[in-house]
């Protein structure tokens, strides 16, 4: 491996394990704008994950998968809803629960449909389609990092764009920040700050289910946890990008890049695996502290 | 007829009981009554956020159902709630039009008319604000006018103002009735609910009053006078004055000097230089309108708040650095403004809130002691004529109730000094009332008392010296003389006025004090 190749491959994979954290960031981001703190992202993904695969190998279309996947999760996406809006809970509990019964269903079903507790490989899948360019991909070194990914990842980048316009430019965007803002203020108007709410949620479910599909769609197997705290580390994302579609995009970039740097460290630097597997996390920390350092001295009056 | 009729009776709290409300086309209505008597739920059942559980409303001749807001929007009814229903980190036209956008295409709202069309309404009615500012960059007068363009945006021809003063100085107050009078001038009708009878007098055509949920009584204005008016709605006389017997100074028990408290980023340091005292049965009141000072005021002495420089001095000790806790072993007594979260904690029963201050003396090999405190309590609730039981959630209590718990609790620590902020917000006049009774009494017993209060007639009819903060500073410093009016503390609120700048008239102040 030489010195000018290193690091191409690298940010290369940056830009395809991204993907995950950025479709589900987007996703939290208009339940986030909508005055929720939605935790359930971590289990509305891996419900999106283990139903993408399961319909797909079934159903032998990546298509369907795909689609069916997302409508797993945006059907629980929609009971935590019902029960958080609606009955009333705590958010904060019924998105923990969400998370725990994504991880209980996602593994009795696999017990039950493969008698398999572990890893659960389909040899016939088909692969996720890729984009490759030639003429595209002889633009240097941008060409090789951003070219020839899985068409998911596009889609997550186009799902950044849409997110920006219909938070920014649509009428449902001003209500759905409105709510978050001042809920009473679009009660007063006649429109129900509760329903503004659900569709975020349903949002985040749909967001969700594709980036689970990703996760496991190009493992071309199902991996139990397989989003592994990602859609707590999209939660970070959201307050590190400041709530805004580009600063989600920024925040992805720094936690895909922890990620492909650990994956590359591992056969490179002479540290104990553990460590460098523990680094997306670390550095999610650490960013944690940073965010809040900064924000806690801009909002602080200067002491003498 | 042209006009609305309701009925009404509510199950469990009996809100409204068989009211009825007829509004002319064309008047100013008012609708006074005291706190809970049911003025806020009869104009929310009437803008759809309640339904009422019999009765109906009838508008221009046919019978309606106000299902939600929006019905009520559609029908022409517009409401200005007491506490604005405004989103801050939106623009003035985002405010206006959230709702019913105008659209471009499909789902794209269209800025550049909604700012034009908004323009055109402000420009209209002759208000002072940009479409295009941010809500949380305005004044409480200008978030009003915002509130009363969204009426009139949507085409409002009936307008609901609950409490529209309660927050505003006497020159917004004054823009405000002209505004009404410009809207009455164009066909409007206008519902006023109040508890300011001078209000009632100078604005209203006709007026209800309500008590208990009940309409007690219906008169054209012209023919009630304001004594007559009160006792409708207090059910008997009451005294509108205070007696306030001329004061006697001692030692100074509090003192600020030169406390500053600067924000990062921010060019205009939140409290600038601010430094006064209060001596032993003095009662100094802070005026200003919010946002120029007066909640900084409150925390920084309340201890919530780090002064950036400056001192503060109780009872002759430097407490500048002491938090809450402290602050309260050296003497101070502090009923806050947010009365329902810094004061009180409304899950916990009664017992528990007057107690906790000075739990520590009902403490006996670290158990608290049960009996002990109920007696207390239940001291504390017969003095103060609480109406309330020492067990229950203090949440279950009436705003006024929740307020005289605090009182009982902060008197009883029987201190040399007390700060009042807001201590009458929104509590009506038997209340407010008692809350001043008790406050004259402390300065009579020779205790220092701070009221900070955006209310000047609380400040004129109880103040010894009258403190006005503008911007940060301390801009008026004023001795509580018959010449002082709310018109002269009017215009230092609003900068008009400013003595700080001129040495001379400092040091007259100063002077005269000595």
């Amino acid at each position: 491996m030489s010195n000018t190749s290193f690091p191409i491959p690298m940010l290369h994979s940056t830009i395809r394990i991204m993907a995950p954290f950025l479709l589900a960031a987007i996703g939290g981001l208009f339940t986030e704008l909508a005055g929720m703190l939605n935790i359930a992202l971590e289990g509305l993904m891996l419900i999106g994950a283990f139903f993408s695969v399961i319909f797909a190998a079934a159903t032998g279309s990546l298509f369907l998968g795909i689609a069916l996947g997302i409508v797993a999760s945006v059907l629980a996406a929609y009971i935590f809803g019902f029960i958080s809006l609606h009955l009333r809970a705590n958010i904060f509990i019924t998105g923990l629960a969400t998370n725990v019964f994504a991880e209980g269903l996602t593994m009795v079903l696999a017990f039950q449909i493969f008698g398999n507790k572990g890893v659960i490989r389909f040899a016939n899948l088909p692969r996720l389609p890729v984009l490759s360019n030639p003429s595209l991909q002889r633009i240097p070194v941008l060409g090789d990092i951003l070219v020839g990914h899985n068409i998911l990842v596009y889609v997550s980048w186009l799902m950044v764009v849409l997110a920006s316009i219909v938070i920014y430019k649509t009428a449902f965007g001003l209500r759905v920040r409105g709510t978050g803002s001042n809920p009473g203020a679009v009660e007063a108007t006649g429109l129900s700050p509760r329903r503004y709410r659900m569709y975020a949620i349903l949002i985040s479910g749909f967001t969700c289910g594709l980036a689970g599909a990703i996760l496991s769609l190009q493992l071309g197997a199902y991996v139990p946890g397989v989003t592994a705290g990602r859609g707590w580390i999209a939660l970070v994302a959201i307050y590190l990008g400041n709530k805004t579609p580009l600063g989600i995009l920024i925040a992805c970039i720094v936690f895909g890049f922890a990620e492909s740097l650990s994956n590359y460290a591992q056969g490179v630097i002479d540290v104990p695996a553990d460590f460098i597997l523990a680094f997306p996390y670390i550095i999610t920390v650490v960013a944690m502290i940073a965010y809040s350092m900064i924000r806690h001295y801009r909002l602080r009056g200067s002491e003498r | 007829m042209e006009g609305i009729t309701k009925f009404f009776a509510a199950s469990g709290v009996l809100a409204n009981d068989a009211v009825d409300l007829v509004v002319e086309e064309g008047e100013i209505h008012a609708v006074i009554g005291e706190n809970g008597a049911g003025k806020s739920t009869l104009m929310k059942l009437l803008y759809g956020l309640e339904h009422a559980d019999a009765g109906e409303i009838t508008f221009r001749g046919e019978k309606v159902a106000i299902k939600d807001p929006f019905v009520a929007n559609r029908l022409g009814i517009g409401m200005v709630h007491q506490h604005f229903k405004l989103v801050s980190d939106f623009t003035v036209a985002e405010n206006v039009v959230l709702g019913s956008e105008p659209r471009a295409r499909g789902p794209f709202i269209d800025r550049r008319s909604a700012v034009r069309d908004v323009s055109k309404v402000i420009e209209e009615h002759g208000f002072s604000v940009d479409a295009k500012r941010k809500v949380q960059d305005l004044t409480v007068g200008q978030m009003q006018q915002v509130e009363i363009v969204k009426m009139l945006y949507r085409n409002a021809e009936l307008l609901i103002l609950d409490e529209p003063t309660s927050v505003l100085t006497e020159q917004e107050i004054e823009s405000l009735f002209n505004t009404l009078k410009n809207l009455l001038g164009r066909g409007k009708t206008i519902i006023l609910i109040t508890h300011k009878l001078e209000e009632v007098m100078q604005m209203s055509d006709r007026v209800t009053v309500m008590r208990d949920g009940k309409v007690v009584a219906v008169r054209d204005t012209k023919d009630v006078d304001k004594r007559e008016l009160s006792r409708l709605m207090v059910g008997r006389d009451i005294l509108l004055e205070v007696d306030r017997k001329p004061p006697t100074y001692g030692d100074p028990v509090l003192e600020l000097k030169d406390v500053t408290i600067r924000c990062r980023g921010q060019g205009r340091p939140l409290l600038d230089r601010i430094s006064f005292q209060v001596r032993s049965g003095e009662l100094v009141g802070i005026a200003g309108v919010g946002g120029n000072g007066l909640a900084e005021i409150e925390d920084v002495i309340g201890g919530l708040r780090r002064a950036t420089s400056g001192r503060i001095f109780l009872h002759g000790e430097d407490v500048t650095a002491l938090g809450p806790e402290p602050l309260r072993e050296v003497g101070l007594a502090y009923v806050p403004a947010d009365r329902l979260r810094r004061g009180a904690s409304l899950p916990t029963t009664v017992r528990e809130n007057c107690i906790v201050t000075k739990h520590h003396d009902f403490l006996r090999t670290g158990i608290l002691q049960k009996r002990g405190i109920r007696a207390f309590t239940e001291r504390l609730i017969e003095h103060f004529s609480i109406d309330a039981v020492e067990g229950m959630p203090a949440g279950n209590l009436s705003g006024g109730n929740i307020q005289k718990m605090i009182l009982a609790r902060e008197l009883a620590a029987e201190t040399d000094f007390i700060l009042f902020s807001e201590p009458t917000w929104g509590l009506d006049i038997a209340s407010s009332q008692f809350v001043y009774e008790k406050m004259l009494e402390l300065r009579q017993r020779g205790a220092g008392v701070l009221l900070i209060s955006s209310n000047l007639d609380e400040i004129l009819g109880l103040a010894d010296t009258v403190l006005i903060m503008y911007r940060g500073r301390i801009v008026g410093r004023l001795e509580n003389t018959e010449s002082l009016s709310k018109e002269i503390i009017g215009e230092y609120m609003l900068g008009l006025r400013d003595d700080s700048q001129s040495p001379s008239a400092v040091a007259s102040a100063e002077g005269s004090r000595g």
